[in-house]
């Protein structure tokens, strides 16, 4: 039994797909010393081979990418048009779509298209992980990271033993799946404060582009 | 009318796709505005994610390549038009790769859109949108509503409407420009 785990975002070994899959395989380590695993990033154009054969030559393959223009990175689906046309595929094939959007039902589209492409693959689909909110956990506070960086754990250490992502794990990352009515209310709250703009605020304001940010340069 | 066409398909002559584009394109540029970005000819760099177009230089990307002229156009349409032979289930990486470039046209700030999170107008206008598909042999129903429906998402982001799909084996090049000209 082996695991590949392909990295498929255009931050590669900057990403926060990375710090997702590093929690994702301590767990997985923690139930299991006897795989062969392998991490890849698809960003390094130059390991092209060396991302098919990872892919075909593996029993297990899980995809992980950020939702891109609601879909998955153009260089992802360049994989896909290759993987496509390999012969030897993977035995168990699955995702993890991460996103900044705070609710799941942004990445549930491009879902149904995995399920189909891994259909089309002739692998068994393992489901897709969704996850939204992850864009800033690089400069969140711990107490902000804990619980999701511990599910993602608990999410590696279920996939050692039983070869699956739990559905109760999956189910708990891909909630909320919509705002509430009273989620909502709050946010529109908060937003007054101008809390929930901060990471672009300050970023803005580090990079002296405050003054620009409502620029419509091809106007 | 102002019509835009992101063409990623492969722009061989005698490709069957290509040849469709290239004479609807001829055809609706008799009565319209249009522009044909054949997007295989052109260098498009893969969005890296550095948020440079919404912190640093708002609504620049300062990626160096080809992608800027299409970017310019695509504000300045009424109808941008996705045309693309479908491979692997979707739409073709080519376009996907200039797609993913769009964030550029949007604000980073999140407002609430029918409950959902979603970015907010950089510009005070985006264009309609249309699909002009091949389909693949094994290209199914099912296919089509998954591809149709992650349009209609990116059109929710881009506070407009997918408003056309086509198709080069069933759709008429008449009827596109019939179509456009009694919009």
């Amino acid at each position: 039994m082996s695991l590949a785990i392909i990295n498929g975002s255009p931050r590669g070994k900057k990403s926060n797909s990375k710090i997702l899959i590093e929690h994702f395989l301590a767990g997985y380590r923690s139930q299991s010393n006897h795989e062969n695993i392998s991490v890849s990033y698809l960003i390094k154009s130059d390991q092209q081979k060396e991302h098919l054969a990872s892919f075909s030559g593996s029993t297990n393959v899980i995809l992980i990418f950020p939702l891109y223009t609601d879909c998955m990175p153009g260089m992802v689906k360049a994989f896909f048009e290759q993987i496509i046309l390999l012969k030897e595929k993977p035995q168990n094939l699955g995702f993890i779509v991460q996103s900044g959007f705070p609710e799941a039902i942004h990445s549930v589209y491009v879902e149904r298209y995995l399920q189909k492409l891994t259909l089309r693959l002739g692998c068994n689909y393992l489901g897709t992980v969704i996850k939204g909110g992850v864009e800033g956990i690089q400069v969140m506070p711990d107490s902000m990271t804990r619980k999701v960086f511990s599910k993602f754990r608990e999410l590696g250490a279920h996939f050692a033993q039983h070869g699956e992502f739990s559905p109760a794990m999956v189910k708990q990352l891909k909630s909320p799946l919509r705002m509430s009515k009273l989620q909502q209310t709050g946010y529109r709250l908060v937003s007054l404060t101008g809390l929930t703009n901060f990471y672009w605020n300050s970023n803005l304001r580090k990079n002296g582009a405050w003054e620009k940010r409502f620029d419509k340069p091809y106007a | 009318m102002n019509l835009t066409i992101l063409n990623g398909g492969p722009t061989e002559a005698d490709g069957s796709f290509a040849l469709y584009c290239s004479t609807l394109s001829e055809k609706l540029g008799q009565t319209h505005t249009l522009q044909h970005f054949m997007l295989d000819k052109m260098e498009t760099k893969q969005c890296i994610g550095c948020w440079n177009c919404w912190w640093k230089t708002p609504g620049i990307c300062t990626l160096v390549d080809d992608a800027e002229q299409a970017l310019h156009a695509v504000v300045h349409t009424d109808l941008l038009i996705f045309a693309s032979p479908i491979t692997a289930g979707f739409t073709s990486s080519t376009l996907k790769t200039f797609q993913d470039r769009l964030v550029s046209l949007l604000h980073p700030y999140i407002q609430l859109v029918k409950g959902e999170c979603h970015h907010r107008k950089r510009y005070d206008k985006y264009p309609d949108f249309a699909l002009l598909l091949q389909k693949e042999p094994n290209t199914d129903a099912e296919d089509i509503e998954i591809i149709t429906d992650i349009y209609k998402r990116l059109a929710v982001n881009f506070h407009t409407s997918l408003k056309y799909v086509w198709f080069t084996e069933t759709t008429k090049m008449e009827d596109i420009s019939h179509e456009l000209s009694h919009n």
